[in-house]
């Protein structure tokens, strides 16, 4: 049915852009809200269609992607001017979307080139030890290295049990989200705030409050995973054990390396940019020009070499069987650069609008930031989120952390981190790990909850948590 | 097109094979959507189907070896696999709304798996599960009742297999299932104090990761499903009826319990304790030993609808249990 109507429907749509495009007697350079339309409808599309109709989603996620991003630009560009819609998507795509695309992409090969064999059955003892250590191995390979490094581990130490998605969605809190706030590398919104003057150590302020989380979160999991996994057993499901003592190997090792090359890679996007070596005499960072104000810079550059060149080396050097072991496909990877183009493109108003009226939001208190930049870093990329909330505080000119923006007070400063890394686990689409994980999850025999479903997971685990860090933390 | 007993089964042969085929082909190490044995799985699907307001749960499953179908590199083997794949979905999609009334209908007395009479088919085996209060003198009933059917009786001894199993030791680990001997408590009690962090290490190597308790419960579990294909006998606890249930193993369960006054003067006797003590150490006795029966089976022990046949012993004794089990057994199981 869908199938028959969609052309119909985006030939309609396309044609009601247009006339608003025409229509539209506004503002030149002003975002009106309604522009956010295009975004809420991609979101609901995630959400709605893999329940409704997931083979027809499944086939047609670059052409719902395509009409949505279309129903912004053609209105965008009615305001804007086709040359401002140009530049627009230019510099979300080569800017903000190749970069992550690009780190994405290679922690997922060169991860999926590392391989876990043995019969360590997955338990909640195990289980909660597992997510303890890539909690904290988040703030060392970044939340996308440490998910991308674990999550097939993990599949495959509880294949053995028929109840396993509840470990999915903790690790998308715990591994995805909140093990990256210790440091820049954990997550990209830290690594803007080193860049800008906060100091590379000073994130790990934020451990009592990683730690009350980690804490309370385990916590549940355990008791979840636990009421679980006596379900599972009571049901006849057991891992094979048959033989006597653990045997644990680890194939493609060495991958390691290309992993740390990833990381260093992603340091040095963030420390190259303030050397004068990359800046011109107005101080701009140096780069290729594309179009308008738009340039590829060096430092961009540079990472992406680095990250392409240690995904390449880890598939020269590594056999293929350590792949199929690891069921490596495409199809999670796909998915994510399919989805998250749409995403950042029709985001593009809604940044521009926080940007707009970030200063005169009223946000003035520590509880307020916690909340403003995590609410909205659920839906939107958190980094830009967190610049703006970053600025905001900067222009307040009270005392504090000192950043090339102004001094920031330290709770305030705290209350934006934690809000950016943090609620990014609250939804699917909140952080690029989650829809990985995601995926990933879904290649291999365990059924995700739904968009909504998540969201579900998330008010009823993370929201409190994140209450109760409001009230001790950020009061 | 009528589906019936035979049809279902074919149906949920062709979705575990299709399963099967899928990760044989992807040669992937991270687990499969149907992890049992293919008659286990078989006979799991057929009630599912048979359950009309689960078969959406059956489309989700078979929704996850499409997710992992459509991942075949090889375009020959995903399409052949997707052609079964689109052929299952259908005769799913085909079935009758009111197919579990239909079902039920034609062939309810051969489908109630929870008759008694006619439960052993031709060359299985016997298999008297019994669980017992202590202090009910259930253990003087199994053994008797072994030594009337002229059939094994085990208990303790599955243990020490399990311990040769694991290639553990008996002073490292103590026989959590065991309800026979009251030290058994008390052992328990004590065993995990003092442990060095080597020792915990090469625990936790041994058991897989598992608690020990757990790895001991798996591997009893594996035991007692070899054992049911090999020979007669009767099993004391270990929670043999619901394992044998989960595994499709015919079997006979039975539950024997007596009025706690007159247990406690039974262990007053046997153990030679004061009346509160005695009373003290049923109690413990009890806690536990359901603690243990809820924690591997998700039922209530000692609730009557679980086992086919629940006893007083105090109303009977010991030779009247017996013969009442053994007439049970002979006139409706056999």
């Amino acid at each position: 049915m869908l199938k028959k109507l969609f052309p119909l429907l985006a030939v309609l749509a396309v044609t009601a852009a247009l006339c608003v495009a025409i229509l539209d007697t506004g503002e030149a350079g002003v975002i009106p809200f309604w522009m956010c339309i295009p975004f809420a409808g991609l979101l609901l599309s995630i959400a709605i269609f893999p329940v409704v109709c997931p083979h027809w989603w499944e086939r047609s996620q670059p052409a719902v992607v395509a009409l949505w991003s279309l129903l912004f630009l053609i209105p965008y560009a009615g305001r804007m001017g086709f040359g401002g819609a140009v530049e627009t998507v230019l510099d979300c795509i080569v800017n903000d979307y190749l970069t992550f695309i690009v780190l994405l992409f290679g922690l997922f090969c060169v991860s999926g080139n590392i391989t876990l064999e043995g019969d360590l059955a997955g338990s909640p003892r195990v289980n909660v030890v597992l997510l303890l250590l890539g909690t904290l191995m988040s703030s060392c390979v970044g939340t996308t290295g440490a998910s991308m490094l674990m999550v097939r581990p993990m599949i495959k130490m509880n294949a053995w049990r028929k109840r396993r998605r509840h470990i999915m969605v903790f690790f998308i809190f715990l591994i995805s989200n909140i093990g990256g706030c210790l440091t820049p590398i954990g997550d990209p919104p830290l690594l803007m705030g080193f860049t800008r003057g906060v100091p590379f150590f000073w994130s790990l302020r934020l451990f009592p409050v990683m730690a009350l989380n980690t804490a309370v979160l385990l916590f549940i999991f355990f008791w979840v995973d636990m009421r679980n996994y006596r379900k599972d057993i009571a049901q006849g499901r057991k891992p094979d054990i048959s033989k006597p003592g653990t045997e644990i190997h680890i194939r493609g090792l060495h991958n390691l390396v290309f992993l740390v090359m990833i990381v260093a890679a992603v340091i040095l996007s963030g420390t190259l940019p303030t050397l004068p070596a990359f800046q011109n005499a107005e101080g701009q960072v140096l780069g290729i020009h594309i179009f308008g104000e738009v340039t590829l810079t060096f430092p961009a550059m540079i990472e992406i070499a680095i990250i392409l060149l240690a995904t390449l080396l880890s598939f020269k050097t590594t056999d293929v069987s350590v792949r199929k072991s690891n069921h490596f496909t495409w199809g999670a990877i796909q998915e994510v650069a399919v989805l998250f183009i749409g995403i950042f493109i029709t985001m593009q108003p809604a940044l521009m609008l926080l940007k707009t009226y970030g200063a005169s939001l009223g946000i003035t208190t520590a509880f307020q930031m916690f909340w403003a930049t995590g609410a909205l870093s659920s839906f939107l990329d958190n980094t830009p989120t967190y610049l703006v909330f970053f600025t905001v505080a900067a222009a307040e000119g009270l005392s504090g952390v000192a950043t090339s923006l102004g001094q920031i007070p330290v709770q305030m400063l705290m209350a934006i981190s934690c809000g950016a890394v943090f609620m990014g686990a609250n939804t699917y689409i909140g952080n690029a790990p989650n829809f990985m994980v995601k995926a990933i999850s879904d290649e291999n025999g365990i059924l995700m909850p739904s968009f909504f479903g998540y969201l579900l997971w998330s008010l009823t685990c993370l929201v409190p948590v994140f209450l109760l860090d409001a009230l001790i933390f950020f009061r | 097109m009528e589906y019936d007993k035979k049809k279902l089964e074919e149906i949920a042969g062709r979705i575990y094979d299709l399963d099967a085929e899928v990760y044989r082909v992807l040669g992937s190490g991270l687990g499969r959507v149907f992890n049992g044995s293919r008659e286990s799985t078989i006979r799991d699907l057929v009630r599912i189907m048979l359950d009309q307001p689960k078969v959406h749960y059956l489309r989700s499953e078979l929704a996850l070896i499409g997710n992992m179908a459509r991942t075949i590199t090889s375009k020959a083997d995903r399409s052949r696999v997707m052609t079964e794949y689109n052929n299952i979905l259908k005769l799913l999609d085909n079935m009758p709304t009111n197919f579990a009334i239909d079902i039920l209908d034609q062939h309810a007395a051969e489908l109630n798996s929870s008759r008694l009479s006619g439960r052993f088919a031709e060359g299985q085996h016997l298999i008297v599960c019994i669980g017992r209060t202590y202090g009910c003198a259930g253990t003087d009933i199994g053994f008797a009742l072994a030594d009337k059917l002229k059939i094994n009786y085990y208990d303790s001894e599955i243990f020490a297999e399990v311990l040769e199993r694991l290639e553990a030791e008996q002073d490292e680990v103590c026989d959590r299932a065991s309800f026979a001997h009251h030290q058994n408590l008390n052992q328990s009690l004590g065993i995990d104090k003092d442990r060095t962090l080597r020792e915990r290490i090469r625990e936790f190597n041994r058991y897989h990761g598992l608690p020990k308790e757990d790895a001991i419960f798996f591997n009893q579990s594996d035991l007692i499903c070899e054992m049911a294909k090999k020979e007669d006998f009767i099993i004391m606890g270990r929670c043999a009826d619901v394992i044998l249930t989960n595994h499709h193993i015919p079997h006979v369960s039975i539950f024997i319990n007596a009025p706690f006054e007159l247990r406690a003067r039974r262990v007053m006797e046997t153990d030679n304790l004061t009346y509160k003590g005695a009373c003290k150490l049923l109690k413990r006795l009890d806690r536990r030993h359901r603690a243990y029966y809820e924690f591997y089976t998700g039922r209530k022990w000692g609730t009557s609808v679980n086992y086919d046949l629940c006893i007083n012993s105090a109303s009977y004794g010991i030779d009247g249990s017996v013969q009442l089990i053994e007439r049970v057994i002979n006139q409706h199981a056999r």
